[in-house]
């Protein structure tokens, strides 16, 4: 498939922490999940994917746009939906206001053609029936859905998430997940998260970062495949191993390198995801 | 007006270009004008009222220093709101859109204006006419204020990444306004009293100001497309993927 | 987890309660720390504390003036009143942010419900100013040792003045933390700000600076920078502290107040806070009592009743007690004048009086009239840069003329040798001249300062002074001493001493002449 976003080089400091080294990636139609730990510098690769802060070097293009010029970035934000980590409201608008607000300012012209998309979004993400209520009267989650309809309105082809799920109960995240999944139907996302679960359901490429660097890039099924041969069941909690505990069947889940001999299990995605980190923690050390 | 919508949706190529324009900046006016900030505005303008009015409300019979005093002290209240009036809450979501930054804030701007001018019309019919300082220089004092607020309002926009930084840049306007009077020597002192010999000189200092505020403010209001100030920095040597 | 209710833990439960509520003040007291540090994370902060400790240093390391050198520490002590309030202004506009800090991130919702009661955090924001209003007092202090240290320091100085600028910091982050309870806007605080400002100077004026109206202020300046004995200056410091302490008190407790504190102790001491502040500014407001006004009177016109001499070689020096200290100062420039003159006049005893105006306190300058006791020089109260030559100016012509009222109405060319006994014994001798004239220059006529009324010298006599500075300084202080009787005789024209002096004899005549 060929790449719909691609970068090179992305590098960015925050006084003195280098919050992007290097940063390359290509990402593909459907849903790209972004995993890393805290500080690992997600948000900021997403604010420069959406071109809210421009990088120190390196350069990427977005469905054929470059945003190092401004009218490439104008193009670019043409086929841009974000969805950021703390959106803020004008809490004195009601949902359908402040998504059509978003709309007149992603310059969609036509007035009854607008009103119809901000309509037509607010009934995807299923605020169909409150979007005549303040947000300041909405729920959490509610507003989480309606700085989703914002970056959805206008139907654009690239769409940059950083944990939408956060704070969502089990109800709300499902309903989500399917919302991503549809949203991702012909679209390049990109979606920032801590739930491995999510990648797992929903991604067909992952993307590892921690530290400001790529550690992985592939299917979720390759991060899962890091993990083969490297869980193993045991009776007690064996010391050589990275992380072990307790499951519900009495006996211990050990991820690490397996003693031989051991009962090995399959691994999971987030098996793969910590054990690639690990590596990564070593590969810094050895530096 | 829907109707017109849909038909106009049919027409040529260019008709549909300049109509898209005019139709987004249509909408766009009176959705700006309800994020401005109306209500730190409106408290600084009606602060400043009171204290220009201060004299009346009290039956005081006011001298020509303390009126231009008074009417400083109602312009430094007026710039504290004005001091606001880049705050955006939604900035995180709006920073992306096609609609470039200097069109937002000068909106916000272009709706602020007339009742700026009109808040100040009022502001000076306070004061009785034989203790009014002169109009135009007091004019041209609180017109550099006022775009000395603006101009680090749009400073801590370009430089920071905070979304409501008001209050940050009304305290910076006000400690300004302090250390300004404390700390400028008298040969460049900016306030000086009516009569004063130096009152010439004072305003071709007051439009200096004006002058820088406005470069700077016109030097922060659009978006860079790259980080820190151009002139510091080469144009990045990476490959650029679009060329592949 | 497991613990079980014994029984005796009943009859511990009074400590417990006792060390729960000192568990809960220590708290108060590690949230406090945090904001006080958590305040120096404001720039506008950081600024005015860099710029008021800075200013400060500046004021005391550079001597800008001689005056400088001389201090009278019952002014020191209120010259460092008017900077902390910049301090202050900062501090309030960030301690109000800090307090709204939780309301505006939304936070609230969450530390309401935590151990610590908001009125408590009311507290700890009260409190997070006073590691400022402590380091506002080490400046102080800092500044006063200094000038107290000083070898030409004089007079005493008031705790209660020196409390004005820490009261002043304190009363700042009160007056910011009641403002975020009571408008919970970050907007407020600022136009709070200006508004107290515009309603001071409002006051000042509506009342015409009436005497309660001028102490409600935090910080009393005055318009004269004369110093006048301590016991003369009517400041009534001491309530006026009680007062700011009253002032301070009102907004922090009621800021907790209205931050949901309700003990009894609380609504008490907003109580004892009004009435302090009431007492203070009743009793700061008395004005001039009838004793202060007597010994003002007696101050200015009988100095002798309050004065006491002491002899420092030929002369007298009479002093206020708090100036005795400085005759041997003033004798050196007596003896520098009195070296260049010739006659009886360079063994002349002369009787240096310091004389003061306190008629009207501090509110107002008047220049001090001549003297007719012959041999009497009068001194002010200042001493260092132009105040020296000024009296050395005095010397001289009372050296030359006899009295100071006769030295006011000298037109003749004696004033050349008054001016050359003033300034020519000095290690720069025309800059003292420049300086001693009205207006700062070295040629025409000019104004010549003194204690009290000034002289006045003419083009020509100034041309003539110039040029005698300008030769060496013992041929012509020679040349001085031979003529001394014909210099100094009633009537002698400028041309004529110039001849005498060898100096370029000036073209025009004096103005008694004309």
């Amino acid at each position: 498939m060929t790449p719909t976003v691609s970068a090179s080089g992305l590098s960015l400091r925050y006084g003195g922490i280098r919050a992007l080294d290097d940063v390359s990636l290509r990402l593909t139609r459907g849903v790209t999940g972004l995993l890393g730990p805290n500080g690992a510098g997600k948000t900021t690769l997403l604010r420069v994917l959406a071109t809210a802060v421009p990088p120190d070097r390196g350069a990427f293009t977005v469905l054929g746009h470059d945003p190092g010029t401004p009218r490439g970035r104008q193009e670019v934000r043409r086929v841009l939906g974000y969805l950021p980590q703390a959106p803020g409201f004008h809490p004195d608008f009601t949902a359908f206001e402040f998504v059509d607000y978003v709309a007149i300012l992603k310059e969609l012209t036509d007035r009854g053609a607008r009103h119809r998309e901000v309509r037509r979004v607010l009934a995807e993400v299923d605020l169909g029936d409150v979007r005549g209520r303040r947000i300041k009267k909405l729920s959490g989650g509610m507003r989480q859905r309606v700085a989703l309809a914002a970056a959805l309105v206008g139907d654009p082809g690239f769409l940059v998430m950083d944990e939408p799920t956060v704070g969502l109960d089990p109800e709300q995240r499902m309903r989500f997940r399917e919302l991503i999944a549809q949203a991702g139907e012909g679209r390049t996302v990109l979606l920032s998260t801590h739930q491995t679960e999510d990648v797992a359901m929903l991604c067909n490429r992952v993307v590892v970062l921690a530290g400001g660097q790529v550690r992985f890039e592939g299917t979720p099924a390759e991060l899962t495949a890091r993990a083969a041969g490297r869980v193993w069941s045991s009776t007690e909690r064996d010391p050589g191993a990275l992380a072990g505990w307790r499951t519900g069947t009495g006996s211990f889940r050990n991820v690490g390198d397996p003693p031989p001999g051991a009962e090995l299990l399959d691994p999971t995605l987030e098996d793969g995801y910590l054990l690639t980190l690990d590596d990564a923690g070593a590969e810094v050390a050895a530096a | 007006m829907r109707g017109g919508d849909v038909e106009t949706g049919r027409g040529d190529e260019g008709g549909r270009r300049g109509r898209r324009v005019r139709g987004v900046s249509g909408a766009l006016v009176p959705a700006v004008g309800r994020t401005v900030p109306w209500r730190a505005l409106g408290a600084g303008a009606v602060v400043g009222l009171l204290l220009v009015a201060l004299p009346r409300l009290l039956s005081v019979e006011p001298d020509p220093w303390l009126s231009l005093n008074l009417l400083r002290a109602a312009v430094l209240a007026f710039a504290l709101g004005l001091a606001f009036l880049l705050d955006d809450p939604a900035r995180h979501l709006t920073t992306p859109v096609t609609t470039r930054r200097w069109v937002r804030t000068g909106l916000r701007v272009a709706w602020v204006v007339p009742p700026a001018a009109l808040w100040w019309t009022a502001a000076l019919a306070l004061v009785p006419e034989k203790v009014r300082p002169p109009v135009g220089s007091v004019t041209l004092e609180a017109g550099a204020t006022a775009v000395f607020a603006l101009a680090a309002a749009a400073m801590a926009v370009r430089f920071g990444n905070e979304p409501e930084s008001g209050p940050t840049v009304a305290a910076g306007v006000l400690t300004t306004a302090v250390l300004a009077q404390v700390l400028l020597p008298d040969r460049w002192s900016l306030f000086v009293a009516t009569g004063d010999p130096r009152w010439e000189a004072a305003h071709e200092r007051w439009a200096l100001v004006l002058a820088l505020a406005a470069l700077v403010w016109g030097a922060c209001g659009p978006e860079p497309v790259r980080r820190g100030f151009r002139f510091l920095r080469r144009r990045p040597t990476a490959a650029d993927p679009s060329a592949a | 987890m497991n613990t079980v209710m014994q029984p005796g833990d009943l009859q511990a439960a009074p400590p417990a309660v006792r060390s729960e509520s000192r568990r809960s003040w220590a708290a108060v007291f590690a949230l406090a720390r945090f904001e006080a540090r958590d305040l120096l994370r404001y720039a506008v902060v950081l600024v005015t504390l860099f710029v008021y400790v800075g200013y400060t240093l500046w004021g005391l390391l550079s001597e800008r003036e001689g005056m400088d050198a001389f201090p009278a520490l019952q002014n020191v002590d209120r010259g460092t009143q008017t900077a902390p309030l910049l301090l202050g202004i900062a501090l309030l506009v960030c301690v109000n942010r800090a307090t709204l800090r939780s309301r505006r991130r939304d936070t609230d919702r969450h530390f309401d419900v935590l151990v610590m009661e908001p009125w408590r955090r009311t507290v700890a924001h009260v409190l997070s100013v006073v590691p400022f209003a402590i380091l506002t007092a080490l400046v102080v202090l800092g500044e006063f040792t200094w000038q107290a240290l000083r070898p030409g320091a004089v007079g005493h100085g008031s705790v209660a003045e020196l409390a004005v600028g820490p009261l002043t910091v304190l009363l700042c982050g009160a007056l910011g933390v009641l403002m975020a309870r009571l408008v919970p806007v970050v907007f407020a605080a600022p136009v709070l700000v200006i508004g107290l400002f515009t309603f001071s100077v409002f006051l000042s004026a509506g009342t015409g600076d009436a005497e309660w109206s001028r102490w409600l202020a935090p910080v009393v300046g005055e318009t004269s920078s004369e110093a006048l004995p301590s016991d003369l200056m009517g400041r009534p410091a001491a309530w006026h502290a009680l007062y700011l302490i009253g002032l301070v008190l009102l907004p922090a407790l009621g800021a907790v107040l209205v931050g949901g504190g309700r003990a009894w102790p609380l609504k008490a001491g907003l109580a004892g806070a009004l009435a302090l502040a009431l007492t203070g500014a009743v009793a700061q407001s008395g004005g001039v009592s009838a004793e202060l006004t007597a010994a003002r009177e007696r101050a200015t016109d009988s100095p002798e009743k309050e004065q006491s001499c002491v002899r420092e070689g030929a002369s007298t020096y009479c002093a206020f007690p708090e100036w005795t200290g400085r005759a041997a100062t003033w004798a050196e420039t007596v003896e520098r004048v009195q070296s260049l003159a010739g006659g009886s006049a360079a063994k002349q005893r002369l009787l240096v009086r310091q004389r003061i105006d306190a008629t009207y306190g501090l509110s107002g300058d008047s220049a001090l009239a001549t003297s007719t006791t012959p041999h009497q020089v009068t001194v002010g109260t200042r001493w260092g840069g132009n105040r020296v030559p000024e009296f050395a100016s005095a010397v001289a012509s009372v050296l030359v003329a006899g009295d100071e009222t006769k030295a006011g109405e000298l037109c003749d060319g004696r004033m050349v040798t008054v001016m050359w006994l003033a300034v020519g014994g000095a290690d720069t001798p025309l800059t003292e001249l420049r300086n001693v004239r009205l207006d700062d220059a070295l040629a025409g006529s000019a104004i010549v300062l003194t204690p009290t009324n000034p002289l006045s010298m003419s083009a020509g006599q100034t041309a003539v002074v110039v040029d005698l500075l300008k030769r060496p300084r013992a041929e012509v202080t020679a040349a001085v001493k031979d003529h001394w009787k014909e210099l100094t005789a009633p009537g002698v024209t400028t041309a004529q001493v110039a001849r005498v002096l060898g100096a370029e004899v000036p073209e025009e005549s004096d103005d008694c002449e004309a």
